[in-house]
């Protein structure tokens, strides 16, 4: 891979000219998103709307909070297929757990504790198998998805907990939890990976596996790590998930959600082989899917349609970074 | 020889985010000749050149070939003009054949429009055999010893038939042999009227194939002249601003306790029976050819690789290095070579690569903290001499002998009782060498073990105490670097002593 530079610059103001390039190839998405912004409250005055806004933010939340795990792994190099199935799974698993305990601390933990299991696997196998990510997360997304349904015999479990239902249904201030949650959520992934030595490791990872062994990195460690924190963080978007309807079904659940975080990863300009990219570009990501949603929602468009015009944002997102 | 050169460069300009990296340059190459440009690392060099094909634009000046001013817009336009660059890092893809990396982008077709894997084969065999290598086509890069990229990489530009080679540091990777035959080469193609720059940190190599010279200096130019009538003293004043001594480093001191002891250190088809010590204070050198397998044995030392046997001991006890990680917890450093491949976190920034090995050292209530980096940074940029306008670029930016010398600002941040040097001072220039050395021979005096591997034998008889020679994965001689010289390292290196011995 040549890195070769072949920006034109031209002789009067190089500084200047270099200066716009340079905000472009850092902020693209942050300036996409303005454009989108602004487009969408043009088309639609309802678009403005302060609990329109509210509503977008709710609607990204579960899918942003797996995105920003998404992030880690794709800057380490890899991809995790297996979220949406380990969401199913661990829900279906937390609410067994919180009928049978009672206790909703419990069920929280349960589905912290099956996410960050089934990442754990998803991790020996990457870093230990040496299996390629996308093979062993796909077998990963076939096996939970399977667990899940025989446990819950294909259909839907139920909490019977109640207060359960107020993790995803309540508000603080104007904000209900969820949006908080992913809010959070992003902050500490922001400081894990530019604050830590965590986030250094899968940065070097992702960018040259075998310098960053023989800078004395563990290497096997640290994907492990990676996986596992997405499994976590699937098992935090499982809660969401399921309290918001109080409960979840082992058959539709989570299905497609890989796709969306993927998608929210690569338009917030992640490098698809690692090293390169920002948990601030994936938040902007996900907020540009969000819109897009929700204004086709305000403008009546076919729901099989978005799933086309998502496609489309996802190529011209790519198209934009092989320009780099 | 016309009257007229081949390229001529017109006052070319060119900064990087302010920064001027060229101011006024100006650069003519006769047909068939070989031109050094020499210079500092970070000088422009490779800049230069990077203008010439295609890769960046001039901020100013002009282009001409023959007569005519050109816009070099982009690599290929470079290449449709005759020109061909080998640049300073290898550009091989490893996951592709030999011979489709050769012909990557310019592959040949047969009438129906399919590869012709034979014809491509064929002339890539032909055109290696030239360079004295001789290599399955179809091999998978990845499985190549660097050196062996490297010429691969020489032979893509010659594939071409051009008028005029680029070579950017061209040996770093090379042994003396293969250095010999490129030279051989390189006198052919001049006489068949091919032009050829040439840049090298090397001046012995300079003194043996080049015409003229041009040297740049903080982006200036500073003389054009004959190669005869500069010798190379004056050149590296040019090049430095002072004189360089060439003389023996090493000072005498007294050696501690002994730090690493290897015994009966094997590994099938790599190395064999290696036993060696270091005490704390020693500079102990290793040196052969390529295929040597010293830098398998310390990587395999290192904990990179795991399939050994024997036994090490660090500091008096016997460990068992797994992982480069225990080898760093037992007190190991390794400078490796072949920075891109082995050592170059492209994507992150200078001051995160120095401090990717010793995060420990930058961090309060497991928190990194930035100024701490920055400041043990400029730390190393002024005793280093690193040339980088800011630091918070990614280390890429930076020109190929500043990079080493982050590297070794990592290494020397690392703070390890054994230091490990695999080639240090690739693509370093000689007024850097020089400090370099100097920083080697203190850490020595504050009671550091240290271990030097190159492939060329006057920098470890310049700056080692004790030299070690391999040949084939066997240690066959160990001299007092006072007692030998590099006519007699060389018998013992190409095995002719040995073999000898076996005989007998
Ligand atoms: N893409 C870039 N962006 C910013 N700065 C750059 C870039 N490329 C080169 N530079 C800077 O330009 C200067 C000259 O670099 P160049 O690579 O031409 O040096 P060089 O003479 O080839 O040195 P060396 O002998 O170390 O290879 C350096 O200070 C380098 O940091
Ligand atoms: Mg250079």
């Amino acid at each position: 891979m040549d890195n070769i530079n072949t920006k034109e610059y031209s002789p009067e103001s190089p500084s200047m000219k270099s200066r716009l390039s340079w905000l472009w190839s850092e902020y693209s998405v942050i300036i996409a998103f303005i454009i989108i912004f602004i487009a969408a409250s043009v088309m639609n005055p309802r678009f403005l709307d302060i609990n329109n806004q509210l509503n977008i933010l709710m609607q990204v939340s579960i899918i942003g909070i797996i995105a920003l795990g998404m992030t880690v792994v794709m800057l380490s190099g890899g991809i995790d297929l297996s979220v949406g199935s380990v969401l199913a799974l661990a829900g279906v698993i937390s609410v067994l757990a919180l009928n049978a305990s009672g206790s909703i601390l419990i069920g929280v933990f349960t589905a912290l504790l099956v996410g960050a299991f089934a990442g754990f696997l998803n991790g020996l196998m990457v870093a230990k198998g040496r299996i390629a990510s996308f093979i062993a997360t796909l077998g990963m997304m076939a096996a939970a998805r399977s667990i899940a349904l025989y446990i819950a015999e294909g259909g839907s479990v139920s909490g019977e907990v109640s207060g359960f239902t107020a993790i995803a249904n309540n508000n603080v201030w104007i904000f209900d939890l969820p949006v908080l949650i992913f809010f959070a959520m992003a902050v500490l992934i922001y400081i894990v990976m530019h604050k830590t030595r965590f986030g250094r490791y899968v940065y070097a990872l992702g960018s040259n596996e075998k310098a960053a062994m023989l800078s004395a990195i563990r290497v096997d460690r640290i994907k492990i790590g990676v996986y596992t924190l997405i499994g976590t963080l699937v098992g935090v978007a499982a809660v969401i998930e399921t309290s918001r309807l109080n409960s979840i079904s082992s058959s539709s659940s989570g299905a497609q959600y890989e796709l969306d975080a993927i998608a929210a990863v690569i338009i917030g300009g992640t490098r698809m082989t690692g090293g390169r990219g920002k948990i601030i570009g994936t938040i902007f990501g996900i907020l540009i899917l969000g819109i897009l949603n929700n204004m086709m929602n305000l403008m009546n468009v076919s729901p099989h349609l978005q799933g086309f015009v998502k496609g489309l944002i996802i190529i011209i997102a790519v198209v934009f970074q092989k320009r780099e | 020889m016309t009257s007229q050169p081949f390229v001529a460069m017109n006052q070319i300009e060119k900064s990087f985010n302010g920064v001027p990296v060229l101011k006024k340059v100006t650069l003519e190459v006769e047909k068939g000749e070989i031109h050094a440009l020499l210079g500092e690392n970070g000088a422009g060099k490779s800049t230069l050149m990077n203008i010439l094909g295609g890769v960046h634009q001039p901020d100013s000046g002009q282009i001409f070939i023959e007569g005519k001013q050109v816009t070099m817009a982009n690599p290929h336009i470079s290449q449709t003009h005759g020109i061909s660059f080998i640049h300073q890092e290898l550009n091989m893809v490893g996951d592709l054949k030999v011979y489709e990396n050769m012909f990557l982008g310019s592959e040949i077709r047969n009438k129906a429009g399919f590869l012709n894997v034979e014809e491509m084969c064929r002339q890539t065999r032909e055109i290696l055999a030239e360079l004295g290598v001789f290599l399955n086509p179809k091999e998978y890069v990845r499985n190549l010893a660097t050196s062996y990229k490297q010429l691969i990489e020489i032979s893509k530009a010659l594939l071409h038939k051009s008028q005029l080679i680029i070579m950017d540091e061209p040996t770093t990777s090379l042994a003396e042999h293969e250095v010999g035959r490129l030279f051989e080469l390189m006198r052919n193609l001049k006489k068949s009227g091919v032009s050829i720059i040439y840049i090298s940190h090397k001046l012995k190599e300079i003194q043996a194939v080049c015409d003229r010279y041009t040297v740049l200096r903080d982006g200036q130019l500073v003389k054009t002249d004959d190669m005869q009538s500069g010798n190379l003293e004056e050149i590296t004043k040019l090049m430095v601003g002072k004189a360089i001594s060439q003389e023996r480093f090493v000072h005498e001191h007294e050696f501690g306790e002994m730090a690493l002891e290897v015994e009966r250190l094997s590994s099938p088809g790599l190395f064999k029976d290696i036993d060696f010590t270091v005490r704390k204070g020693q500079i102990v050198g290793f040196t052969g050819l390529a295929g040597d397998g010293r830098t398998e044995l310390f990587e395999s030392l290192f904990g990179y690789r795991k399939k050994y046997t024997g036994t090490i001991k660090v500091k008096g006890k016997a460990m068992k290095i797994t992982h480069p990680r225990t080898a760093l917890q037992a007190g190991m450093g390794y400078v490796p070579k072949d920075r891109k491949e082995n050592a170059i976190i492209k994507d992150l920034s200078v001051v995160h690569n120095m401090s990717l090995s010793s995060m420990g050292n930058f961090e309060r209530w497991g928190f990194i903290q930035d100024k701490r980096e920055l400041e043990k940074f400029s730390n190393y940029e002024k005793t280093l001499n690193i040339k980088v306008a800011n630091p918070r670029i990614t280390i890429d930016k930076l020109s190929g002998g500043n990079q080493q010398k982050v590297i070794i600002a990592k290494w020397l941040e690392a703070d390890t009782d054994i230091l490990i040097f695999d080639n240090p001072t690739q693509g370093i220039d000689v007024g850097a060498k020089q400090e370099i050395y100097q920083e080697i021979l203190e850490l020595a005096k504050l009671g550091k073990a240290i271990i030097i591997l190159s492939s060329e034998a006057p920098e470890v008889l310049r700056i080692c105490h004790v030299i070690n020679v391999m040949y084939h994965g066997e240690i066959t001689a160990r001299f007092m670097s006072d007692e030998t010289n590099e006519e007699e390292i060389m018998h013992y290196a190409t095995g002719a002593k040995r073999e000898g011995e076996h005989i007998g």
